[in-house]
């Protein structure tokens, strides 16, 4: 919302300190910050005009050397030093302005001022120099030149009447003019901010100055009665729900023309074209009061009625189409606000008007519409057609229709003063609202609250006497009976229903920065950790000290990158929004987006890296009791090398990734307990994974995840390279078993190592070997004993592929006594001849 | 039309591993007939053949693929059949190791607010309607709506609406409150603060990702005022840059909080001197705050009469930017280990 300092000030009719001169505005720019909303951008306005000067022109002639130039003679007041004047004291200035006549008021750049459009840019300055032989003292200044608009047909001809030598920033209140930019979201539940008299009421406020709105600012202002001809126009509005209220009255006579020069500063200010100055009222008095009006030229409207000019409000009929005032054609959505005539539609209510009845330079009898509309609709057609206009900024925020009058008075009253129009018809007001409302002329109901509700809110001490002030500021009717405020809100405020909107609104004006600082009181009950969190960072911690490196990356994957994997695209959550297809999916699981990021690494010339990831999935069969998806929570890790790299590392990937899984799991204290187990229900087994060479990592009995190299089609989709394993693990499911390291008191006796070798089928897996030794000699049971079994070796002779030798190593230790080597080699033989009977196992 | 005998002829040599086939006469003589067509006729053409050849080169791959199917492993062992003792499977060595800089700055948060009286959940990263909007006092409709460009899903909830990628960790409130109700009844505040990932509809810039970290905070008890909220964010920012700091408010509109603020605190780096992390302004815009709405806590089922409470929330990302003078914000969900080695 952009608003010039100078024009709240002229609202406000308020000279407020740190107002008036850019030295100062800092100080009330901080305070707009800090009191109603971020001021994202501060432009200097008022500055840009210095120097130029409204002069009269008292002759103008042909250049005897040039077809195109004028030689104009200027009536400057006396006002400029050092120039070159004719008897007369005027000054001579050669213009090529078709427009330039002697009885005009226009602006004059003179020597030494800069042209105001280029202020800030690449700056003008003028001087006195000749054009075909003939001096010119400086410029006549077009539209364009003074940064007011793009016209450079002509000069501007100043409309106001005006003593030759004032100042342009004279004349046009712009002495040290500022405009603010302030941010719009603050502003969503504040319609009446979106209007200038909104904002200066509520820069009074925050400066503990009663605001007054103007007199014509009122529910249920006087209309001039008929003063001319009557012209027909009914109304009807067949969706009162969607259209509360619909004001309309017609104006005859009326001249279409350029806007007077004030208007066309103001619009100027806030960026607004000069269109002419029909349009331009109403584009103004939306931008003064919030609300937005359209003019209609009534004869068009006639053109496109039947009989009897009607204007009709509904929704639209299947396929029906409007051309807009863009031009665009448009089929509104089913539900849209229409506005049309008998035959047509000419208009999106609250939306655009139509191209069939715009006003143009012809038009000389117009309809003027000042209308209620429902603030979700307005904003569920703008956002179904792409139509984003002021109107609907202001209408979709909900303004208020108790203003409609007012702002229709007013506009009537400046085109009837200054447009010649004449009131044509009788004021028609389709009102719907309630009784209530009308009654209590405001939108909600008083609002009653305690000063002490208040003020435990906000931790002030404010009594109700200064409660009422602040809120009456900003023209509220506060009553005080005892400590309760019964608190009417004016007729434009839609936004203070709850006690808390009394809480923001006072808290607000009065001034957050007072706001006492204090900690929140509470007991010292120890903070309940979250285990999950402290979990992952236990994982983080771990994998850390095994040089891993972690990774975050999208949790959205595109669906190629299922299809690669294996993963089918209808188990995943899909964005029916997309950026691109890069995102279209919600993943399966974690670990596809660590292998998209594996190739990338290497080529980076990252030659061996472990990667790993802390993240969530879901799958659409997955919805919880309350009709969620699950969240699963999974780690992945993925371990690679580049060819040179694995080319000394020989053995499996499998192997490290195994090693890996252990060692993080050893960490997290399930140690002992953790087991790779062929994975029975191959349909379990992500499909990322080779079923030979991947396994289900337990812990006990409980499956914590997979772990594998990868498909050889993965591979290749994914430029993997050959050595490559990774595996899964579901998070929350480790934290359920979450253990601590378990702790051995050491033997006091020695222990005694020996190593065997067990020759067996080379189909027998290993783990089945080492947990049958394992538990014979736990149920051996031999007194007070610890013992502790570990892999050696794994051999494989080339000639004999049939079988291979295991080798084990056998720490003993008594807490009694000390053994002997012949006690423990016997032990081994007995549990050996036990693997012999049981797997044919040989000892070597 | 491609002659099917023809078609067929090349897909099975495809699917026996021929890699000539993509280079075969066959194959050219299909693209060859081509130009002898126009019109409709040589776009159906052309899309038929892109299709064979596409066919062609998945046969291929899948063959190939089967080839380098590597042989079963004894998953069971520790290691690999004859691998010498040294050079058995180990870890990397932990000087390459490297944290995310963002879990480490969460962690380093978090760990603040714990000592303040805290506990921490997590937010979700597929959410519904409710969550995200209705149980936040957003109406179905409302303008407020449009500040938040959400993801939503093809698959619907149980109301028949869409799935959401909750544009802010704010969808844990109401959950959290209603699971907490209990507690404050029994005298104790609800304290929380709420990680989690983020998901905006947006184009990506060097300041702007569609997937970012927020953390929201949330104290509600008996007597709570906005004056402990800037105080508790104070606070909480003076441990966390380890000096003292002056902070600021400026009004906002959040339809979950009333009255709502943006918060600043003066800059860390410069001590308002003024420098670039904080456009020469002094002061740096960090996180939206505000007193819960009454709506939020009564549909939570909390007595908005008796107690009050305060929300905040605010990106994860800034902080660990400025900290580190991280000038693309993109660096975070890139994947790069040059990045990501930085941070160990």
């Amino acid at each position: 919302m952009k608003i010039s300092i100078n024009t709240s000030e002229n609202i406000s009719q308020l000279s407020s300190p740190g107002v008036d001169s850019n030295s100062n505005s800092a100080e009330l720019i901080d305070k707009i910050g800090a009191q109603l909303g971020a001021v994202e951008e501060v432009i200097p306005f008022g500055d840009k005009f210095n120097g130029v000067i409204l002069v009269k022109i008292v002759s103008c002639e042909k250049h005897p050397q040039a077809d195109k130039l004028n030689i104009c003679w200027i009536d400057d007041g006396g006002k400029a030093e050092n120039i070159e004047r004719n008897e007369d004291g005027h000054i001579q200035v050669v213009c090529g302005a078709p427009n330039a006549r002697a009885g005009l008021t226009v602006a004059w750049l003179p020597p030494g001022s800069t042209v105001p459009e280029t202020v800030g840019k690449e700056p003008f300055v003028l001087g006195a120099r000749e054009l075909r032989g003939v001096v010119s003292n400086g410029m006549l200044a077009s539209a364009k030149e003074l940064a007011l608009g793009d016209s450079h047909d002509g000069i501007l001809e100043i409309s106001e009447e005006v003593a030759p030598g004032t100042s342009f920033i004279e004349a046009y209140n712009l002495q040290g003019d500022l405009i603010l930019d302030i941010e719009n979201k603050m502003f969503t539940h504040r319609p009446d901010c979106f209007g200038f008299m909104g904002v200066a009421r509520e820069i009074a406020g925050i400066q503990g100055i009663a605001f007054t709105s103007p007199e014509w600012y009122t529910p249920q202002p006087e209309l001039p009665a008929l003063e001319a001809d009557e012209l027909n126009l009914s109304v009807s509005n067949e969706i009162p729900d969607l259209v509360p209220r619909f004001s309309a009255i017609v104006l005859s006579d009326i001249t279409v023309k350029p806007s007077p020069t004030w208007l066309q500063v103001e619009l100027a200010k806030i960026g607004s074209r000069s269109i002419n100055n029909i349009v331009d009222y109403t584009n103004y008095f939306m931008q003064l009061s919030g609300q937005p009006l359209h003019a209609y030229d009534y004869d068009k409207v006639a053109a496109c009625s039947n009989d009897r000019p009607v204007i009709m409000v509904r929704k639209p009929h299947p396929d029906e189409k409007v051309t807009l005032l863009n031009g665009k054609v448009v089929e509104p959505r089913s539900e849209a606000i229409l506005i049309a005539t008998d035959k047509q539609a000419i208009g999106i209510g609250g939306v655009m008007g139509g191209a069939d009845t715009e006003v143009d330079a012809n038009t000389t009898r117009i309809i003027i519409e000042s209308a209620n509309f429902d603030m979700y609709s307005i904003r569920r057609t703008s956002m179904a057609s792409g139509l984003f206009t002021d109107a609907v900024t202001r209408f979709n925020k909900g303004q208020s229709p108790l203003q409609t009058l007012a702002v229709l008075a007013r506009i009537v009253d400046e085109i009837r003063n200054h447009a010649d129009g004449k009131v044509a018809s009788k004021l028609i007001d389709d009102n719907h609202l309630s009784a209530d409302i009308l009654e209590r002329q405001s939108v909600h109901a008083p609002v009653v609250v305690t000063a002490q509700f208040i003020n435990e809110r906000l931790g002030f001490e404010l009594g109700a006497e200064q409660m009422q002030s602040i809120l009456q500021n900003v023209e509220f009717n506060v009553a005080i009976q005892d400590t309760a405020l019964t608190i009417t809100p004016p007729f434009w405020r839609t936004d203070i229903e709850l006690r808390e909107d009394i809480v923001e609104e006072i808290g607000r004006l009065y001034g957050f920065d007072k706001l006492p600082l204090a900690l929140p009181q509470h007991s010292i009950s120890p903070t309940v950790r979250n285990p999950l969190l402290d979990l992952k960072t236990a994982l983080r911690k771990a994998l850390s000290k095994a040089g891993a490196n972690e990774m975050l990356t999208y949790s959205f994957v595109h669906g190629n990158l299922l299809e690669k994997v294996g993963q089918q695209q209808n188990h995943a959550f899909k964005i029916s929004n997309a950026l691109s297809p890069d995102l279209q999916y919600y993943r399966l699981s974690v670990m596809p987006s660590l292998l998209d990021k594996v190739h990338g690494n290497l080529k980076a010339g990252h030659n061996k890296f472990a990667l790993y990831e802390l993240g969530k999935s879901h799958a659409v069969e997955q919805i919880d009791s309350e009709g969620l998806p699950v969240e699963q929570e999974q780690l992945a890790v993925v371990l690679a090398a580049d060819k040179k790299v694995a080319s000394s590392i020989p053995g499996a990937p499998f192997y490290y990734a195994r090693h890996y899984a252990g060692a993080i799991l050893k960490d997290l204290g399930q140690g002992n307990n953790v087991s790779f187990r062929q994975v029975i229900e191959q349909q379990n087994l992500p499909p990322y994974f080779a079923p030979d060479r991947s396994a289900g990592i337990f812990s006990g009995e409980v499956q914590l995840g997979f772990i594998g190299e990868f498909t050889a089609a993965v591979r290749s989709k994914l430029k993997l390279p050959d050595f490559c394993a990774g595996f899964e693990i579901d998070s929350q499911r480790l934290l359920e078993l979450s253990a601590d390291a378990t702790y051995q008191p050491g033997s006091r006796f020695p222990t005694i190592t020996q190593d065997f070798t067990l020759k067996v089928s080379s189909e027998l897996p290993y783990a089945v070997l080492f947990s049958f030794i394992e538990n014979y000699l736990t149920d051996k049971n031999m007194v007070e004993t610890n013992f502790t079994l570990s892999p050696k070796d794994i051999f494989q002779k080339s000639d004999d592929t049939e079988h291979k030798q295991i080798t084990l190593r056998l720490g003993i230790g008594s807490n009694e006594r000390t053994l002997t080597d012949k006690e423990v080699s016997e032990l081994i033989n007995e549990a050996v001849r036990a693997a012999t009977q049981s797997f044919g196992a040989d000892q070597i | 039309m491609i002659d099917p005998t023809l078609a067929e002829g090349l897909k099975r040599r495809a699917s026996l591993g021929d890699t000539t086939v993509l280079r075969s006469a066959e194959l050219k003589s299909v693209f060859e007939e081509l130009k002898r067509l126009s019109g409709e006729e040589r776009a159906e053409h052309g899309q038929a053949a892109n299709k064979l050849r596409t066919e062609i080169t998945e046969l291929l791959m899948n063959a190939q693929s089967e080839e380098a199917q590597l042989p079963a492993i004894d998953i069971t062992a520790p290691f690999d059949i004859n691998v010498p003792s040294g050079q058995r499977p180990s870890l990397l060595s932990s000087t390459q190791s490297s944290q995310h800089p963002l879990t480490t700055e969460l962690e380093k948060v978090i760990d603040i607010f714990y000592r303040m009286g805290f506990t921490a959940v997590e937010s979700r990263e597929i959410d519904d309607d409710f969550h995200m909007f209705g149980s936040l006092n957003f109406p179905e409709g409302h303008p407020a709506r449009d500040d938040y460009d959400t993801f939503m899903t093809t698959q619907t909830d149980t109301d028949g609406k869409p799935f959401i990628a909750p544009a802010h960790t704010s969808t844990m409130q109401h959950r959290f409150l209603k699971a907490h109700k209990a507690d404050l009844e029994s005298g104790n505040p609800v304290a929380a603060v709420i990680p989690g990932r983020v998901f905006r509809n947006e184009d990506l810039d060097a300041r702007h990702e569609h997937t970012f970290y927020q953390l929201e905070g949330i104290y509600v008890d008996k007597g709570i005022h906005a004056g402990h909220l800037i105080a508790t964010l104070k606070t909480f920012l003076q441990e966390y840059y380890g000096k003292e700091l002056e902070v600021r408010t400026q009004p906002f509109y959040f339809p979950f909080t009333e009255p709502s603020f943006e918060f600043s605190l003066s800059c860390p780096f410069c001590d308002k001197q003024g420098c670039n992390i904080c456009s020469q302004s002094g002061w740096i815009e960090l996180l939206g705050c505000g007193l819960i709405h009454p709506n939020v806590l009564e549909m939570a089922g909390i007595d908005s009469n008796v107690y009050t409470g305060f929300a905040w929330g605010g990106g994860i990302e800034r902080l660990v930017m400025m900290k580190y003078g991280i000038e693309d914000i993109r660096h975070f969900e890139s994947g790069k280990l040059d990045f990501l080695r930085q941070f160990s």
